[in-house]
């Protein structure tokens, strides 16, 4: 490596070498993409030149200033240990009750969650009791805030797996308003049974529900998903609630839905955040994806760009989704190191974003 | 295309406003201009490529996709006829393309959203759908595909990519077919290590790789 | 990921008052800034002390709202968390659900 050279990471985690002035070139080029895909603005000169000292900051691990650090939360719960690599997990079985505490007196955990090993909303319904049980017990040990996390994933009400009509295939066969209206009707029966759902870990004394990766299946996943939160809310006055999203942009399969009269397809996370808010989060997840052909610093301006406008528009706090493949951290099943403490730091102290 | 630009720039606008019945009006107008059939083709074909960038950047969403494709396809009707009249031949397509979601994987929008792309880029495309069980892939092969596309939206199903391309370096044919792959944790990286020929980052780019080959 | 985050911008937990600080955004819909002062206030720090281990180890402990390491004696659960709703005053569910739970 020439000595004006540094050693940084490409969106798939590849590690590469490049001069400031290229990577300099990329953060204004990642700014640019966010700014002219949201319509909103790009990052300042002041912003570029602290992302690039983070960048090219010798050192393997980065960390924010002393008084900057920030809430975090987390999705999967104990599925981190427990799960396969699908969900990143490390194939480690142990007891929910064992993972919780591990993260919270281990592992420095601001916040924890149960979870069910699908994950999902749907297939929690019929084994309800048993995840009640098992928030009881934990609730009885555990000191920090306790969630219960599923994804809405609409997808699950769509044939072959469910009820529905499957939007996809009566799109390709051009039953454009056939599509519609199994969106409709979907979305209708996921806002049931997140109030079932909810309003049964909720009983079992839950701080909260994480309601990750909202809008995965499209406009009409993100609006069942909404109107599930407004209805735990309205049960639940205490309810601690989280609303992560699944991309920057809620894909708009369904393309008219509304939630409160506005249309969500095409939404990014500045204008997500505020139908949140209307149904009832207390935080807002933002995500941004990683295009792994692109640098890290291409992915890091793009997605601290998007973050930071969320920030300002927002009334509640926003946590930053830094997993694997979003915020500009590399999409690879074990991140490196040294870039997800760089989108960290960045996200903290340029973003001001309130959690990770 | 020289002398057509009035009529290739409305043919492009009408695919980007999508509305079934503005297509078919800006073609009937390239028609009554004389510009021949191929041309009006390769116009839409551009326009649809717009349509495929403005989906991912979520300025325009599945159903406005959907519905150009069907302006597209019924326009088709007529020019597939009008390219008999100018040159004997039908509108010839570009190749045959097998597409499917992998076995044990259930995702399948952004496969399909590629899938409908390819088509309107001229390709005669077998969408298999998802869940694909990987012989279905090498049949389709040996019936005529010269590109399989594979998608793969987690880390436990990219695998069976691979499985695919063993398996048809076993069956011999190999080297007679463009692979392709994608979906989400799906990387070039990936691409290269299990020696598929493109990777697309989404389908637009996708799109555009396969129609340079 | 976890103890990457953690190190380079996490507040830490219950080594320090990430829980309480938390705790303040989820219940009133604070900013980051606004629940550290919130939790700074009612504990008598500055913003920069609450999160170091140094100073939240034995304060935890005095105030009984739990600590990292395994103190027999030391509240924990339900008994800690009754105590953190008097120091931040607020309400917990999981307290809540508890008194409900008790024959008066």
């Amino acid at each position: 490596m020439a000595a004006q050279e540094f050693y940084t990471r490409m969106g798939d985690g590849k590690r590469v070498t490049m001069t400031k002035e290229k990577i300099m070139a990329d953060l204004q080029a990642g700014t640019a993409d966010a700014a002219d895909m949201g319509t909103i603005p790009a990052l300042t000169a002041d912003d570029l030149e602290r992302l690039l000292d983070i960048i090219c900051d010798r050192n393997r691990v980065v960390a924010v200033e002393p008084g900057n650090e920030v809430v975090l939360t987390y999705d999967i719960g104990q599925l981190d240990f427990t799960g396969d690599n699908g969900n990143s997990g490390n194939g480690v079985d142990m007891g929910r009750l064992e993972a919780a505490l591990i993260h919270e007196r281990a592992l420095g955990a601001d916040t924890f969650e149960l979870a069910h090993s699908d994950y999902s909303i749907k297939p929690v319904k019929p084994v309800i009791s048993m995840e009640m049980q098992t928030m009881e017990e934990i609730q009885q040990e555990i000191i920090a805030p306790f969630f219960y996390g599923a994804m809405p994933n609409m997808g699950l009400y769509y044939a072959p797996d469910g009820p529905y009509g499957n939007p996809a295939d009566l799109m390709r066969e051009f039953k454009i308003d056939e599509s519609m209206q199994q969106s409709e009707l979907a979305a209708e029966h996921l806002a049931r049974d997140i109030e079932y759902v909810g309003n049964k870990i909720m009983a079992a004394g839950a701080d909260g529900f994480d309601f990750d990766t909202m809008a995965s299946a499209g406009d009409a996943d993100f609006v069942g998903g909404l109107k599930g939160v407004e209805a735990l809310r309205k049960a639940n006055p205490l309810a601690y609630i989280n609303t992560g999203m699944a991309g920057e942009s809620v894909m708009g399969i369904h393309g008219g839905i509304e939630f409160h009269g506005k249309t969500v397809a095409g939404l990014f996370p500045h204008q997500q955040v505020k139908v949140c808010e209307e149904a009832g989060a207390n935080v807002f997840g933002a995500v941004c994806n990683t295009n792994t052909s692109k640098s890290l610093a291409w992915n890091m301006a793009r997605a601290v760009t998007f973050v930071k406008e969320c920030v300002k528009q927002a009334s509640i706090p926003v946590h930053c989704d830094l997993g694997m493949g979003v915020g500009g951290i590399p999409m690879f099943e074990t991140p490196p190191i040294d870039a997800v403490t760089r989108a960290s730091k960045a996200m903290v102290e340029i973003a001001k974003c309130d959690g990770v | 295309m020289a002398g057509f630009e009035n009529e290739k720039k409305a043919l492009q606008d009408a695919m980007v406003a999508y509305k079934v019945p503005g297509i078919l009006d800006a073609v009937e107008k390239a028609r009554a201009a004389k510009m021949p059939a191929n041309d009006i083709i390769n116009a839409m074909g551009d326009g649809m490529t717009e349509v495929g960038v403005l989906f991912e950047r979520g300025r325009l969403f599945l159903p406005h996709v959907l519905s150009a494709a069907a302006g597209m396809t019924k326009a088709m009707e007529v020019l597939g006829e009008d390219l008999k009249a100018q040159g004997g031949a039908a509108a010839a397509k570009k190749a045959s393309v097998v597409m499917g979601t992998v076995e044990g994987d259930v995702h399948d929008i952004g496969k399909s959203i590629c899938s409908t792309m390819l088509q309107c880029a001229g390709f005669d495309v077998h969408d298999l759908g998802r869940d694909v069980p990987k012989q279905k892939f090498i049949d389709e092969c040996n019936n005529g595909c010269s590109m399989c596309g594979m998608s793969a939206l987690m880390t436990t199903t990219m695998t069976v990519q691979r499985d695919v391309i063993e398996m048809m370096k076993e069956a011999g044919i190999r080297d007679k077919i463009v692979v392709m792959v994608g979906g989400a944790p799906v990387t070039q990286s990936w691409c290269d290590k299990i020696g598929a020929d493109v990777y697309g980052e989404s389908a637009s780019e996708t799109v555009s790789k396969v129609k340079d080959l | 990921m976890d103890m990457a985050h953690m190190i380079a911008s996490g507040m830490g937990g219950i080594r320090t008052a990430g829980d309480l600080v938390a705790r303040m955004e989820y219940a009133k819909n604070m900013k980051i800034d606004k629940a550290k002062e919130y939790v700074a206030k009612k504990l008598g720090l500055s913003t920069l002390d609450i999160a170091d281990e140094h100073i939240m180890r034995d304060l935890r402990e005095e105030l009984k709202i739990g600590v990292v390491t395994g103190l027999p004696g030391a509240p924990r659960g339900i008994a800690a968390k009754m105590n953190i709703e008097k120091l931040l005053d607020i309400k917990i569910n999981s307290c809540e659900k508890f008194r409900q739970s008790l024959k008066n």
